[in-house]
């Protein structure tokens, strides 16, 4: 690898000069890292548009606009409905693949922020040199890294070279969307393909520089389980709630509560992944759940200092706040919510006027100072905030639910459709058992009090039904475990490649759930205990741990935190998602021995034709979300979104009546043969639960399965489809290579559906979208 | 649009197509039973979204076509597209008992990319549909679907063979 050189001199004296404490960089050398450098070290943009082109030749684009007009420029706005251009040239299709991009480079410039953030924060904190050591059972320790920029990180200051490289192609895309730029709406597509692959970069260099700078678990199957749910808070003690997804501030406060032997004191607890992480750093700290708790938490009062990090936090936490006099300290400069920078303010005199109530919060950029703020402020303001909380009292609550006119405009700002009339007519009879169900689907986002006539509270409403349930809703989850093990991925990696494992799902993303977080867990069982490999981050591990069974068990309590056949591993936060990637993408490396180093295509090809991974996004909502899928997408992982994903406005669709999209090279001998509609879809949206089910054990076949992992593969297939969809799958001829694909126990009956489809046997590829990767023609 | 005008544009299709939606069981399965009664007098095959085949086995109704709502959306977008095996190309969509989100995606798609006319016939309004009922509540929309129905077997009936 080539790396920058350091000599450091303390002193040195001469007649001509005098120096000391100096820090000389002589420039690149050569290391001994002995993989040579493969076609793509940090590909720009026209690198892989030929891989891009592959894939969106086969999954087309598909455009749902939201909006018939272009307004991005005082050009317009223009109409772009029946063929029409805008004022630039541009057409519906392209206006839509373009937003599609700079939704992706948003979510990529959003995780790059957090990267550069953490690594500057972490740099200044332990030094440029700071060793990058990811424990003894993890050699690849940045295997995206190492596939897309080709260097081998071994220091802090490594991480900078590849974020470097991050943010000019980051820039480079952003500029792209300017008006008069590109036309071609598979281009913009390719450009959006190429800034989720660097989202997947920065995220995985975030969580690198989080886990050696804060020691977290380096990849720890057996992570701590620790408290989840908003009864897990004991009220008596102060409180302070930390919200969003860079934990440098939140990381502080518990150093200092650390430090001064606080933890058993005060309470510290988190909403969304700052929340995993902050039980990384320390499993004392206690997770409320994910975004949709934000509102609601804050009204019940609970929370004495909220601090706030970034991204994904309710812009309204302020006035919120301010109704139950809690205090809040924003911490960073993409987020200071109006209030007076103190960051140079003693912190004495921070807690002072926020007790006072002189500032009703402040912006404190340094997280050190944060940490003593934060405690501090939560111990002094405790006991003079007792008892306030925005939930009204049970009368209140059914004088409120009187005012209801049912107008049902409540229902139909609802982004999960609830029925919040029908519940406020059985409250006004002091029945509220309805109210607290609607609580269970609800997620938390306001619109229906925006839009209620009557002005009321609906939220609060819901909160106070809960109340009893709230207090008792405890579970535990387990603490995100960081990277998947080499030693692991060498057990699985030959059993996923040739299907008898029989799939690996990942679940992450947003709290937009269609219809409420249990389908997640439900969702997951499904496969944990068919024994596929189930892995998760973010707000969707999170949903895994919401639901218990009749012994009172989650999830993460009943199966072990493997990469392994039924078992259930959180890799941990948003950022940490890049660990799931960094799994398919050491198969090839470890397994079948597969150059690493900046060797993006190669890598994909085998992931998209042999690795059986697929990604669920049940409740999308923010511009991260669509990176991350975009960026799994480039690398061959097909995802499966929410009903909500429909409004992101592309998929990558394939045709199942178009055959000729789904040959492949067999690589041993030259022939395009084919190979089945596998993975039919690149981005997929399913309607329900039980079309995510059957979807999953479609999407995770592969053109490289043995007849023995096909046939693994097809029996789940043929046994959820007749569980959830009520009978025989009627499209299996297009998933039988040969009669040995046969499930045995099915035999007869799947021999007369392919007799009745007249198919015919086809050759098992050694499956490449690669002509490069042919080893022979014949 | 009133559930007879609703009717006299499904009559008036040569090749009508309905698409059903998972929720299409909701509501004591009064929908469920206007999706087959529909089918069955205009003989046209339905297309089941998600696990809504299961409903309509249930029903003992077996001309169905399993797709996803975005996979039939995406095929309906592209001119080249064949229609239905064995039935051909539709030229008329009807839709309903679906996430909204999805019937909306439907509608916004075929509007942009496709001339086949669309109509909806869920409890919503679909800005976007060619054709579409109104806002209805749900005994409202339960009674316009049984007047829908009606009104399509009484045209049906009027029609020379
Ligand atoms: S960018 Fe193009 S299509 Fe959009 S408003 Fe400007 S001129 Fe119109
Ligand atoms: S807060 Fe809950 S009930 Fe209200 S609109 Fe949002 S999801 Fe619907
Ligand atoms: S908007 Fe308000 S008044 Fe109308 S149904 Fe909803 S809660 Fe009742």
């Amino acid at each position: 690898m080539t790396e920058k050189q350091r000599v450091k001199i303390e002193k040195m004296s001469s007649p001509v000069l005098k120096m000391g404490n100096v820090e000389i960089v002589l420039g690149k050398v050569e290391d001994a890292w002995d993989e040579p450098m493969g076609p793509t070290p940090k590909p720009r943009l026209a690198d892989l548009r030929d891989w891009d082109m592959k894939l969106l030749n086969r999954y087309e684009p598909f455009y749902s606009p939201i909006c018939d007009m272009c307004c991005m420029c005082s050009y317009g706005k223009c109409d772009l409905t029946k063929q029409r251009r805008g004022a630039c040239g541009l057409d519906m299709r392209t206006q839509q693949a373009r937003t599609i991009a700079m939704e992706s480079v948003i979510g990529a410039a959003c995780h790059g922020a957090h990267a550069r953030h953490v690594i500057e924060h972490q740099i200044q904190r332990l030094g440029r040199d700071y060793e990058i050591d990811m424990g003894l059972n993890i050699a690849t320790e940045a295997p995206v890294t190492r596939a897309i920029v080709g260097i081998k990180p071994k220091t802090l200051g490594d991480l900078e070279e590849a974020m470097e490289y991050a943010e000019g192609e980051i820039q480079n895309v952003l500029s792209s969307i300017h008006t008069g730029q590109e036309g071609d709406y598979k281009d913009y597509e390719s450009k959006a393909l190429h800034i989720g692959m660097i989202d997947n970069l920065v995220k995985e260099i975030a969580d690198i520089a989080q886990i050696v700078g804060y020691d977290f678990p380096r990849g720890d199957p057996d992570a701590p389980l620790v408290e989840m749910g908003p009864g897990t808070v004991d009220h008596k003690k102060p409180v302070v709630l930390m919200i969003g997804h860079n934990v440098a501030a939140g990381a502080e406060v518990l150093t200092y509560a650390e430090a001064y032997d606080k933890l058993d004191t005060i309470e510290i607890a988190g909403i969304c992944c700052t929340a995993h992480d902050l039980t990384r750093k320390n499993p004392k700290a206690k997770v409320i759940g994910p975004m949709s708790e934000q509102a609601r938490y804050i009204r019940s009062g609970i929370a004495d200092v909220i601090v706030l990090d970034e991204q994904c936090i309710r812009t309204d936490i302020l006035e919120e706040a301010k109704k139950v006099g809690s205090v809040v300290i924003t911490t960073s400069d993409k987020l200071a919510a109006g209030l007076p920078d103190m960051t140079s303010r003693p912190a004495d005199e921070i807690v002072d006027k926020l007790v006072s109530g002189e500032i009703p919060g402040a912006l404190i950029l340094k997280p050190e100072k944060v940490g003593e703020v934060a405690v501090k402020t939560a111990e002094m303001i405790a006991p003079l905030r007792e008892g306030r909380k925005a939930i009204p009292s049970k009368r209140e609550l059914v004088k409120e639910a009187k005012k209801c006119t049912a107008c049902e405009a409540c229902m139909r700002h609802c982004p999960v459709n609830l029925h919040i009339s029908d519940a406020l007519s059985a409250a006004k009879k002091g029945k509220l058992k309805a109210l607290e169900d609607l609580r269970e689907r609800c997620i938390g986002c306001k619109r229906c009090e925006a839009a209620c006539p009557k002005e009321i509270p609906i939220v609060s409403l819901m909160e106070k039904a809960s109340e009893k349930m709230l207090k008792e809703k405890k579970c535990k989850l387990r603490s995100g475990r960081g990277p998947i093990l080499d030693t692991e991925i060498r057990n699985v990696g030959p059993p996923i490649v040739f299907g008898e494992i029989p799939g690996v799902v990942a679940f992450a993303g947003c709290s937009n759930y269609a219809n409420g977080a249990k389908e997640v867990p439900e969702i997951a069982e499904e496969f944990l205990k068919r024994r596929y490999i189930v892995v998760a981050s973010g707000c969707a591990a999170m949903a895994l741990a919401m639901y218990t069974d009749e012994e009172g068990k989650t999830l993460y309590e009943k199966y072990p935190g493997n990469f392994d056949a039924g078992n259930l591993a959180n890799v941990g936060s948003c950022v940490a998602n890049a660990h799931i990637l960094g799994a398919a993408i050491k198969i090839p490396h470890i397994f079948a021995r597969r150059n690493l180093r900046a060797n993006f295509e190669e890598i994909a090809d085998y992931i998209l034709n042999r690795v059986g991974a697929v990604g669920v996004v049940w409740g999308t909502y923010s511009q991260k979300a669509l990176s991350i899928t975009t960026g799994l997408n480039r690398w061959g992982i097909p995802v499966i979104w929410g009903p909500s994903g429909v409004k992101y406005r592309r998929l990558y669709l394939g045709r199942r009546d178009q055959p000729e999209k789904w040959e492949v090279y067999d690589a041993k001998t030259g022939n395009k043969v084919p190979a089945g509609p596998l993975p039919e879809h690149l981005t997929y949206v399913a309607e329900s639960k039980e079309e995510v089910i059957v979807s999953i054990a479609r999407l995770v076949m592969r053109p490289n399965d043995t007849t023995k992992g096909r046939q693994i593969k097809l029996s789940h297939y043929i046994d959820l489809h007749r569980r959830y969809y009520g009978g025989m799958p009627k499209d299996l001829p297009l998933f039988i290579r040969t009669e040995g694909d046969i499930p045995i126990t099915e035999k007869e009956t799947v021999k007369n559906i392919l007799k009745e489809a007249g198919w015919k046997e086809t050759p098992i590829p050694d499956p490449t979208l690669l002509e490069r990767m042919i080893m022979k023609r014949v | 649009m009133r559930p007879d005008v609703a009717a006299r544009i499904i009559l008036k299709a040569e090749k009508p197509l309905l698409v059903v939606g998972a929720e299409i069981a909701d509501h004591g399965g009064a929908p469920l039973r206007t999706a087959v009664r529909l089918a069955q007098e205009l003989e046209m095959p339905i297309i089941a979204t998600a696990h809504s085949c299961k409903f309509l086995e249930k029903e003992g109704f077996t001309n169905y076509v399993e797709m996803g709502l975005v996979e039939l959306t995406n095929a309906a977008s592209d001119p080249e597209w064949q229609g239905v095996e064995g039935y051909g190309k539709p030229d008329l969509i009807i839709v309903f008992g679906a996430h909204l989100d999805l019937m909306n995606a439907l509608f916004q798609t075929l509007k942009s990319f496709s001339d086949i006319p669309t109509l909806s016939i869920s409890r919503y309004f679909m800005i976007n549909a060619d054709f579409s009922l109104p806002n209805l509540d749900e005994d409202l929309w339960l009674q316009s679907l049984e007047d829908l129905c009606r009104e399509v077997e009484k045209g049906r009936a009027k029609a020379p063979l």
